[in-house]
């Protein structure tokens, strides 16, 4: 027991902008637009909701109580609830740290994009100019210059995974900048990072509903919302709605990595922890819903500009090879004057018929992007045509990093809050040493992925790292909490810091919902990966200008294994560790040797 | 007699269009006026063909400039062709010999010699103005001695490391007076400090067992 009061946030609203600044994060604008277009449109709303109060809301609050109960971190709280589940919060450390490896590159890389914004030209408008300044450089030209800009001069990728080459040294500058910054917000643990998250949640807002005054105003961007809602229900038959809806809640919540039960043993006993889940999960998918109309207005804008330039390049083509005067083809009458052309001068046209593109706004909306390529390839080509495209650039760099930032405070005190609680660590060193020696080692562990072959890393670490160890953490989760730990108890917590029993709602959803949902998630991700068969991944190739399929090879898949055996066998592992030392000691367990099984 | 006149003085034009039309020393040129100038536009007629053949005899005058023989006239210029579309094609003649062209790559140097003046005269721009078979020299990159970017990032990660620093000045500085104040409370421990400043001890108390928050611990 600790002599000195544990740190608490100086006021429950710190708490709550924590949480939303944690579960409000990049999958928000990158992941939920690209699910909504791909799953029918409005209709997607019907599933999402759906999951967000079987599974979403539920498991949040457990998280929560969990944390406000035991007043430790995730190692600790585990330990607490059952000596043999310690593992389960190392799990949760072993994920918050692949995770924060890997996320805090996508920070490096928006700085990169926000410092290059302050040119007078942006750097990714225009190709670059070949030696001889007669034209473009070749792989711009086959590419696009963003494209071009985002895997060559920010990447600068090699061919395949097996190619590494140099440490871009402008990305590893970004990534030190990226982790200093971390440091600088949890340094003093909970009472700078309660400063910090009153500008972190609330400022991408207010970007969000500048973007979305822009967006609406852009020509053409009522197309790509009106394409957003149109809902297509027959998607509802389709089981990979649900799965995805439910995924998707899963992973925008940030469940199991164990940053809740951090952020949750800082506040007071009695907190009411229980509105605040559903204040922050609702605000969570809210904001979702909300960055989804913004993107699909400026997609909206991008897919007629697109379609305005394909149909002006067409009537240059007929101009030029029939040489008629400029005002007789306009770009509506474009579709009559090709088939007359095609009827009165059939071989003349058929030598340009190679040329001729089928202009579609439809296809060009149907272009579905997430991740990483939306963020900085499809949104900075939007953002080069809009008037006064540095401000945009700008405000739309700094909302990635703060959304980005936010997140990655609830990450790394995922790790520095158990940390922090064993007692020999915090016995020889200071917290802010601890801190510090956390950020120093994720960055220099994050240098792999600054070299050519980074980002394909990267991809392994963003689609493997956290996403099966999460789902079983948490269903290890959920079932010590009610079987295990028992329900009855837990209620009798949670009237114990609220003043109230849990309703039959709460206990339905935790004891019976949840769980089977979790299952079939978990078993739908087992019999995808087998039948995925080789696991690939997207290769960018310089001369053809774009991505090609690759398979991993050996040491790659060995590598993906190693990652989700690492994390999920702590529970397995710790547990026979715990089994050991009993048949040891050889007696029932008085408190000390709890204190002991902490101090792993 | 008369008919030998008559034929001396339409051989000239005569043997001009051939010249043009069957050269393969000759430039198809385009113009896209309305494109560029919208409402502005002006319409293509003979003194504007007059404009665009004196011009190129400038541009043709302006490459030879070190030859002070060379005198090239708007004759020298021969155009043909002509579309709606407002494009035709001309070729250069010599000006010491009418029937003899001038090759090519001469008159591709000299056209990208001059090609901003041409573009001026005209209103118009490398796009809107093509010479089919001579690519615009594309504007030379701008090079910056230190790229504006690392400027910004020096600015960012300077302001940072200033607030790290004082942060780490504050906390160093409180643990000390911290370290002196549990000094003077002389028989209690000091107890280590930790994120506000303060300890139980330090203000004088003894911390009360019976209210500390055992049950958290299961049995087993």
């Amino acid at each position: 027991m600790s002599k000195e009061a544990r740190p608490s946030w100086d006021s429950p609203m710190q708490f709550v902008l924590a949480c939303v600044s944690y579960a409000v994060g990049l999958g928000n604008v990158w992941r939920f637009p690209y699910l909504c277009q791909m799953h029918g449109g409005g209709g997607f709303l019907i599933p999402y909701l759906l999951m967000l109060v079987l599974e979403g809301i539920p498991l949040f609050c457990m998280e929560l109580a969990i944390g406000q109960k035991m007043r430790l971190g995730s190692i600790g709280a585990w330990t607490a609830i059952n000596p043999y589940l310690g593992g389960l919060g190392i799990a949760s450390v072993v994920t918050s740290m692949y995770l924060c490896l890997y996320y805090n590159v996508i920070n490096a890389w928006s700085f990169w994009y926000l410092f290059h914004s302050f040119q007078s030209v942006l750097p990714w408008a225009e190709c670059p100019v070949n030696s001889n300044r007669t034209g473009y450089l070749e792989e711009c030209e086959v590419a696009s210059p963003t494209q071009y800009f985002f895997f060559r001069e920010t990447l600068n990728i090699s061919s395949s995974i097996d190619e590494n080459g140099g440490i871009h040294m402008g990305q590893a500058l970004c990534l030190l900048l990226a982790w200093i910054i971390v440091y600088l917000f949890i340094v003093r643990g909970v009472k700078s990072t309660g400063m910090v998250v009153y500008f972190t949640a609330t400022f991408p807002y207010v970007v969000l509903i500048i973007y979305l005054i822009r967006g609406v105003t852009l020509h053409g961007a009522w197309n790509g919302v009106k394409y957003l809602f149109t809902p297509k229900l027959e998607q509802l038959a389709n089981p990979q709605t649900w799965i995805n809806a439910a995924t998707q809640i899963f992973f925008s919540l940030g469940l199991g990595f164990g940053s809740l039960i951090a952020f949750a043993s800082y506040n007071h006993h009695n907190n009411n922890f229980e509105r605040q889940a559903v204040v922050v999960s609702l605000i969570n998918s809210s904001t979702s819903v909300f960055a989804s109309i913004v993107t699909f207005a400026i997609y909206g804008f991008k897919a007629t500009f697109n379609y305005e330039s394909c149909l002006e390049r067409m009537r240059l083509l007929l101009l030029n090879t029939f040489d008629l005067s400029e005002d007789t083809i306009s770009v509506e009458n474009i579709s009559s004057w090709i088939s007359h052309l095609n009827f009165t001068h059939p071989e003349r046209f058929a030598a340009i018929a190679s040329k001729i593109e089928d202009c579609s706004l439809e296809a060009e909306l149907d272009t579905a992007v997430e991740g990483t390529g939306l963020a900085f390839i499809v949104y900075s080509e939007a953002i080069k045509n809009m008037p006064l495209s540095q401000l945009w650039s700008v405000l739309y760099f700094v909302m990635l990093l703060l959304l980005g930032m936010g997140s990655m405070l609830g990450n790394v005190t995922a790790i520095i809050t158990p940390l922090g609680d064993l007692k020999f660590l915090s016995r020889t060193l200071s917290n802010e040493t601890i801190n510090g020696l956390v950020c120093l080692l994720c960055f220099l562990l994050g240098f792999g992925f600054t070299s050519r072959s980074g980002n394909y890393w990267f991809t392994i670490f963003n689609e493997y790292a956290a996403t099966f160890s999460l789902l079983f953490i948490v269903l290890i989760e959920v079932i010590s909490v009610c079987y295990i730990y028992g329900l009855r108890r837990f209620e009798k917590d949670i009237e114990d810091m609220l003043g109230h029993r849990p309703n039959w709602y709460w206990k339905l959803m935790w004891a019976v919902i949840s769980p089977v949902l979790l299952i079939s998630l978990f078993i739908f991700y087992i019999i995808n990966y087998i039948q995925g068969g080789t696991p690939t991944y997207q290769a960018w190739d310089k001369d053809l200008g774009k991505s090609v399929v690759k398979e991993y090879p050996v040491y790659g898949q060995v590598f993906i294994v190693l990652l989700l055996v690492s994390s999920v066998s702590c529970v397995p592992l710790s547990a026979l560790y715990a089994f050991c030392r009993r048949k040891q000691r050889g007696t029932p367990v008085p408190p000390q040797t709890l204190n002991m099984s902490s101090d792993i | 007699m008369r008919a030998a006149v008559l034929l001396l003085i339409l051989l000239p034009p005569m043997v001009a269009q051939d010249l043009c039309k069957d050269s393969k020393d000759g430039f198809k040129v385009r113009l896209s006026i309305k494109t560029a100038l919208g409402d502005k536009a002006y319409e293509w007629n003979k003194s504007e063909m007059f404009l665009f053949r004196s011009t190129l005899a400038f541009a043709m005058r302006r490459a030879n400039q070190s030859n002070q023989d060379t005198n090239y006239d708007t004759a020298n210029i021969l155009v043909c062709n002509d579309t709606q579309r407002v494009s035709f094609v001309f070729v250069v003649t010599s000006p010491d010999d009418p029937t003899q062209l001038i090759p090519r790559e001469q008159v591709e140097q000299a056209v990208k010699l001059s090609k901003h003046r041409i573009n001026n005269v005209f209103l118009l721009s490398d796009m809107t103005l093509e010479f089919v078979g001579i690519p615009p020299t594309l504007a030379a990159p701008i090079v910056y001695d230190t790229p504006p970017w690392l400027i910004v990032f020096g600015v960012v990660i300077g302001a940072v490391a200033v607030g790290i620093m004082a942060l780490l000045m504050s906390t160093v500085s409180k643990t000390r007076r911290a370290k002196d104040k549990a000094a003077g409370f002389a028989g209690e421990d000091a107890g280590i400090v930790k994120e506000n400043g303060t300890t139980l001890s330090s203000l004088g108390g003894v911390y009360n067992q019976a209210f500390s928050n055992d049950d958290r611990f299961t049995q087993l």
